[in-house]
């Protein structure tokens, strides 16, 4: 019997644990819990009893520190020697000439334009769209109703929010947060959050 | 106490223009930041008394112009920060480093300008003094010394602190609807964090009001040196640099890891620099906030918002979004101060009773004693 661990925190963490459940009866699906601590660090202790070679593994946890995080933890597994897989809900759309990195997550009701690229650790969450040709690169994360236009290219951590639409052929540069609800209709200088708590954009100068 | 500041103060525009005039047109005002300035041709452009200003790096030397193309007044640098030539994009003049015409596209066969009289055309220039990485910038024709302004102690606290900022700089505007002063008025309140951030910034730091007798019992006292040399002397003690507060419980934090450390006490500092600068670093030298509050009109204020990290060991990945945790933080601080001056500013009127004071308020009496010789006389600074 093959082992699917579940790890992390959150609702990505249930909702792959209960589709795995469902669409791998033959396997044996474990969740297993880890999300930091007040120091900020993950107690790995949890697998150390689990042997890399009995099984494949999916790192679940929300966008926290732009989504620096979930990549850490990706990263500690990584070096435990597990193999990461992507996970893709039954519903979802996906054309077969799509490329869906390790450990992306693809959201139920989502739907992928032909020849989309999903980088390794981004999350699309249920009913977002993209457009033919989008990319998403890694550690992304899109929040429930996000639209992606055509040729779009979203750089790595970034979060869009739910309402953000982005035009076709726009570029989002890398650590970004779109979370005004608008359209996103010019190219965005990486590290610009639009936040609502914020009347400006916050925008990050120099190295 | 009766306070001295009458509500006019806040609310009068005449009284606005005048504070424009004899104080933000004199002294000198926080202008930028150095570090944003790391290269040839780096520029930032902010608006200060209502004049557009440039702030650019020429080879190393740093010059603040009008940002207003002597040809058509087009802006000549149109972002907030960047990186390009002093050409104008409007027409394409081109500007050198001393302000002077470098170049008029055409000419000989468009304008018909002469070289001798290209030659005295220059862009109005403005002093500029750096202090550390803070730079400041004086619109008066004839600056007095940034010496006359900050005492010894300021200068060098915040040379050495600044020395130390990193040049990645996180940067939002908060548009606030109340009278500048009211936020420095907040900021020398020691009293107001155990009730206006008892949630937040109180749960970390203990701010207890103290009162100098001394300086409240002078206070109460006419200014007695009302010369501009005596005017400014006495501004000099408006502004301060300290620690103020021993953090309660100093937490390690995975940043700290990758920069270094100003200083080695885990205490709360604080720089004012009067009128409308303050700096604060929360942690014990891993990161400063600085504040710049930029007087729109009389009841509204634009607050620029900081934040960096002293000088990075080296480059992590997440330096951005350890930054946004900062700004978040301190949102929560910043949004409590913003509410309760907003409120304030809100039920002044004409015929609002003179604000109570009490003794440990000195400070502000201080100041507003200053404030008020220069806004109802003729004396400048």
């Amino acid at each position: 019997m093959k082992s699917r661990w579940v790890v992390g925190g959150g609702v990505c963490l249930d909702q792959v644990y209960d589709t795995w459940g469902r669409t791998y009866p033959q396997d044996s699906v474990q969740r297993i819990e880890l999300v930091p601590g007040d120091d900020y660090t993950f107690d790995l202790g949890a697998l150390d009893a689990l042997d890399p070679a009995q099984g494949a593994m999916f790192v679940a946890l929300d966008e926290r520190f732009g989504n620096f995080k979930r990549m850490e933890l990706m990263q500690a597994v990584m070096e435990r020697g597990f193999r990461l897989e992507s996970f893709v809900s039954p519903s979802a759309i996906v054309p077969t000439n799509t490329i869906i990195g390790p450990n992306a997550f693809i959201g139920e009701g989502t739907v992928l334009g032909t020849g989309c690229r999903v980088d390794f650790n981004a999350v699309v969450r249920d009913g977002v769209r993209l457009g033919a040709g989008a990319h998403l690169r890694s550690s992304c994360w899109l929040e429930t109703g996000v639209l992606v236009g055509d040729g779009a290219d979203i750089g790595a951590h970034c979060i869009l929010r739910m309402g953000a639409i982005v035009a076709p052929r726009v570029k989002i540069g890398k650590h970004c947060e779109l979370g005004w609800a608008r359209l996103y209709d010019r190219d965005v200088a990486a590290r610009t959050i639009f936040d609502t708590r914020y009347p400006e954009p916050i925008c990050v100068y120099g190295d | 106490m009766r306070s001295r500041m009458h509500p006019r103060y806040y609310l009068s525009q005449e009284i606005f223009e005048r504070e424009q005039k004899k104080i933000f047109r004199k002294v000198w005002l926080f202008a930028g930041l150095k570090t944003l300035l790391p290269k040839h041709n780096s520029f930032i452009t902010r608006k200060i008394c209502g004049i557009p200003i440039v702030i650019q790096n020429f080879d190393g030397h740093i010059r603040a112009f009008e940002n207003v193309c002597l040809h058509r007044n087009s802006l000549i640098q149109t972002e907030a920060i960047g990186c390009r030539p002093l050409a104008c994009p409007y027409h394409a003049w081109l500007y050198g480093e001393n302000g002077e015409v470098k170049n008029i596209p055409d000419c000989r066969s468009a304008y018909l300008i002469s070289k001798a009289e290209q030659q005295k055309m220059k862009l109005r220039e403005f002093a500029l003094h750096a202090i550390g990485n803070v730079l400041f910038i004086n619109l008066s024709e004839n600056p007095f010394p940034i010496e006359e302004q900050l005492q010894p102690h300021v200068i060098e606290m915040l040379e050495s602190s600044s020395n130390m900022y990193d040049s990645e700089v996180m940067l939002t505007t908060f548009h606030c609807k109340f009278n500048w002063k009211l936020a420095y008025e907040n900021l020398r309140d020691a009293n107001h964090p155990r009730y206006v951030h008892r949630s937040s910034l109180a749960k970390d730091v203990t701010f207890l009001p103290f009162v100098n007798t001394e300086c409240a019992a002078e206070g109460l006292q006419p200014l007695s040196a009302t010369s501009p040399s005596g005017l400014r002397a006495e501004m000099k003690r408006f502004s301060m640099a300290a620690a103020e507060a021993k953090l309660l419980n100093p937490k390690r934090l995975p940043f700290h890891d990758f920069v270094e450390r100003w200083g080695t006490d885990d205490s709360y500092y604080n720089w004012l620099s009067y009128p409308n600068m303050h700096i604060a670093c929360s942690n014990g030298g891993y990161s400063f906030t600085l504040e710049h509050h930029i007087p729109l009109a009389p009841d509204r204020t634009d607050l620029e918002i900081y934040w960096f990290t002293t000088r990075k060991k080296k480059q992590y990945a997440f330096s951005s979004w350890n930054l946004l945790s900062h700004m978040h933080g301190s949102r929560l601080v910043t949004g409590e101060d913003i509410e309760i001056m907003e409120k304030v500013q809100a039920a002044l009127h004409a015929d609002a009773p003179m604000p109570t004071q009490g003794a440990y308020e000195f400070q502000n009496r201080l100041v507003e004693r200053w404030y008020t010789t220069l806004m109802d006389t003729e004396h400048e600074i």
